[in-house]
């Protein structure tokens, strides 16, 4: 028995010491914007996108479907379509995320609040829909589900409305991960930490070193399924936007600020590393980089440290993707159809040293690990989109060197009969390993 | 020294042929960092996850034991591990972290009698009940507590188990696609409270022994105030 323990005693020194050789490469950052609870970080070539794609009437089936492209350059069917599931309606394909072990995605309608989950574990290159949730409304009030937020075994959803009035007034819903609803958060809408919040929703970003969550603002149902124009030249639905964050006390699940971020903050991104603990966001409407740190008392503080483009144009930023070391941001302005690079070696003072024209309009941007290979899609949301020749909708793939994107694949997924392509996830095929149950005898 | 040095040999092996598996990386071997104080003990409700689906395991003596009454009567910290196991992101971390929670526990008269540390095997093959036995007499001589070791009879028999917990393993394989014996696992820890409800999930992000510590407590004032 004194053997056994010593050798579980090497056994913990092994531990440490590979602990410590590794520890210099720790760095909890996005690939481009996942949650910290979820295992398997691709850090070298992923495989595959998966794109979620807002189905177009007349274009294909017409339905929203996940749509799988090979982006391994050494593939014979590199920079194709190699998969498609559709879902069989048109209910506003938005965001989605992986559960906590990156065996399933989760994918969201804003209009139809359905979710839908993908086994993308099994074999990544043909995703499966295994699942449909369609009691989000019944179960917690909120409608559009937006950010899927992987929690270890649950799934923490972010709405953006409500079934009541379809306002921004909304919360988190919490499911396990066999899809079975567990509880609902409301976003705070009375005063706290000395500012009122507005009840509004959309992003969820968490930093468990720290037990903080930090929640963003968007708009409600009423607005996102309306014209963008209309919306714009309609002064009462202007008010209705977000203009807050909300610090929460994770384990606790309870609001401990409300913090006054004007213009619809919307994704957020920590920056994990030691000494960091910081986090980032970028107002759409306003068009303005926020900080979000602790000041000297503890408490959190948003600062307001750039801008992107010319305000006065509403160049709308609508994604950004923060770099593994946290010291460079990828912004995407949807309107001009440009791509900005800021340098956050400096949080407080963003700079801008790099921008590009990457399409007619232009959506979500993420980043490989390496921040080498750089995608970016074209759909905001069916009824924002921009009408006629601009209405491209496209998926385009780059190669970043540090100084330039160049171009290295595109999809054009109208003439793919696909549809709007939104928001993207990577996965790269199992290598090394067998499944436990093809080993079981 | 020279033992030292061999350790680190190992410790950078295993460290290299974790980096060329594949590009998808496991995960950093390091303690999550704690820069917080928990809320107070009983002054947040965790949630209830998931109830835990039964099966038939066996015991150290072989006896049919069933795992809901495996993991009811006692608050349960559950984790699932395999005695050879040298993953240094698997069973030797999760050995260290419960070893913290073992001492607070100890400490508290009151949780010393309501809790159970409960390890399961992945590796029934190797892990028979006289293997599993020989590991449960080790940790119980150190523990001061109740710490149940349980296997199963065979993987077909655990596989739905796993399936439930949502505990992901997989199986290396040899260049010529053979399986080899190391299995890799997601370091996770369940908390269950004594109806045999999953209350909280511990994953390498968040395996903090106070924390952990704490939500027992919780639970234990949960319990204690439906009288």
């Amino acid at each position: 028995m004194n053997q056994r323990i010593s050798q579980m005693a090497r056994v913990r020194l092994c531990s440490l010491l590979c602990g410590l050789l590794l520890s210099a490469s720790v760095a909890w950052a996005d690939e481009t914007c996942n949650s910290p609870y979820m295992s398997g970080l691709i850090k070298g070539q992923e495989d595959y996108i998966h794109v979620w794609t807002l189905g177009e009437p007349g274009l294909g089936d017409g339905s929203d479907k996940l749509v799988t492209i090979d982006v391994n350059p050494a593939s014979s069917t590199y920079g194709k379509v190699i998969a498609s599931v559709s879902v069989g309606g048109r209910g506003e394909a938005h965001h989605m995320g992986f559960t906590d072990d990156r065996k399933y995605l989760w994918a969201g309608g804003l209009d139809d609040s359905k979710i839908y989950i993908f086994d993308v574990g099994t074999n990544p290159g043909k995703p499966r829909l295994v699942r449909t949730i369609a009691n989000l409304s019944a179960k917690s009030g909120f409608v559009g589900p937006h950010t899927f937020y992987a929690l270890p075994g649950r799934m923490l959803i972010g709405n953006l409305s409500n079934s009541a009035d379809k306002g921004g007034v909304t919360g988190l819903a919490l499911y396990n991960n066999k899809g079975r609803f567990i509880s609902k958060y409301d976003m705070p809408t009375a005063t706290v930490g000395g500012v009122k919040g507005d009840g509004y929703g959309y992003d969820i970003a968490i930093n468990p070193a720290k037990n903080v969550m930090l929640t963003s603002s968007f708009s409600g149902w009423n607005n996102y399924m309306r014209s963008l124009g209309e919306v714009v030249a309609d002064p009462e639905a202007m008010k209705h936007f977000g203009s807050t964050m909300v610090a929460w006390n994770l384990k606790s699940m309870k609001p401990t600020q409300v913090l006054n971020v004007p213009g619809a903050p919307l994704e957020i991104r920590w920056a994990l590393g030691p000494g960091q603990n910081w986090a980032v966001t970028a107002a759409a409407l306003t068009s303005k980089i926020w900080l979000i740190k602790q000041d000297s008392q503890g408490a959190w503080a948003a600062k307001e440290v750039g801008t992107i483009g010319d305000p006065a144009k509403i160049p709308l930023p609508v994604d950004i993707s923060i770099s593994a070391d946290g010291k460079g941001l990828w912004v995407n302005t949807f309107m001009d159809g440009m791509t900005h690079y800021f340098d956050l070696t400096d949080p407080e003072h963003p700079k801008e040293t790099y921008q590009k024209h990457t399409g007619r309009q232009i959506n979500m941007v993420s980043q490989s690990w390496d921040g080498k290979r750089v995608y970016i899609t074209s759909s905001l949301l069916s009824k924002w989109d921009k009408a006629g020749a601009d209405n491209e909708q496209v998926l385009r793939g780059y190669r970043w060197d540090g100084k330039e994107l160049t171009s290295a694949f595109e999809v054009d997924f109208t003439k793919e009969k696909l549809g709007r392509p939104h928001h993207m996830k990577f996965t790269a095929k199992p290598s090394g390993q067998l499944a436990y149950a093809d080993t079981a005898r | 020294m020279s033992r030292l040095h061999a350790a680190a040999a190992i410790a950078g092996a295993i460290c290299a042929s974790a980096a060329a598996l594949s590009a998808i990386d496991p995960g950093a071997a390091v303690a999550p960092r704690m820069e917080f104080s928990p809320p107070r003990a009983g002054s947040y409700v965790l949630q209830k996850i998931q109830p835990i689906a039964d099966a038939t395991l066996l015991d150290p003596a072989g006896r049919p034991t069933r795992l809901s009454a495996a993991t009811t009567g006692r608050i349960t910290l559950l984790t699932f591990f395999y005695t050879y196991c040298a993953d240094p992101l698997g069973c030797p971390f999760a050995y260290n972290t419960l070893t913290e929670v073992r001492r607070g526990v100890v400490e508290d008269a009151r949780l010393a009698k309501r809790v159970r540390f409960l390890s399961v095997s992945l590796d029934p093959t190797t892990d028979t009940p006289e293997a599993i036995g020989r590991y449960q007499e080790m940790v119980k001589r150190e523990s001061g507590m109740e710490w149940d070791v349980l296997t199963a009879r065979s993987v077909r028999v655990l596989l739905p188990v796993l399936d439930d917990f949502g505990q992901d393993v997989s199986v290396e394989r040899s260049p010529d696609g053979t399986p080899r014996r190391t299995l890799h696992h997601m370091l996770k820890m369940f908390l269950i409270d004594r109806a045999g409800m999953v209350r909280e999930i511990y994953t390498l992000a968040y395996l903090q022994p106070e924390v952990i510590l704490n939500d027992i407590r919780t639970l234990y004032l949960e319990e204690r105030g439906k009288g």
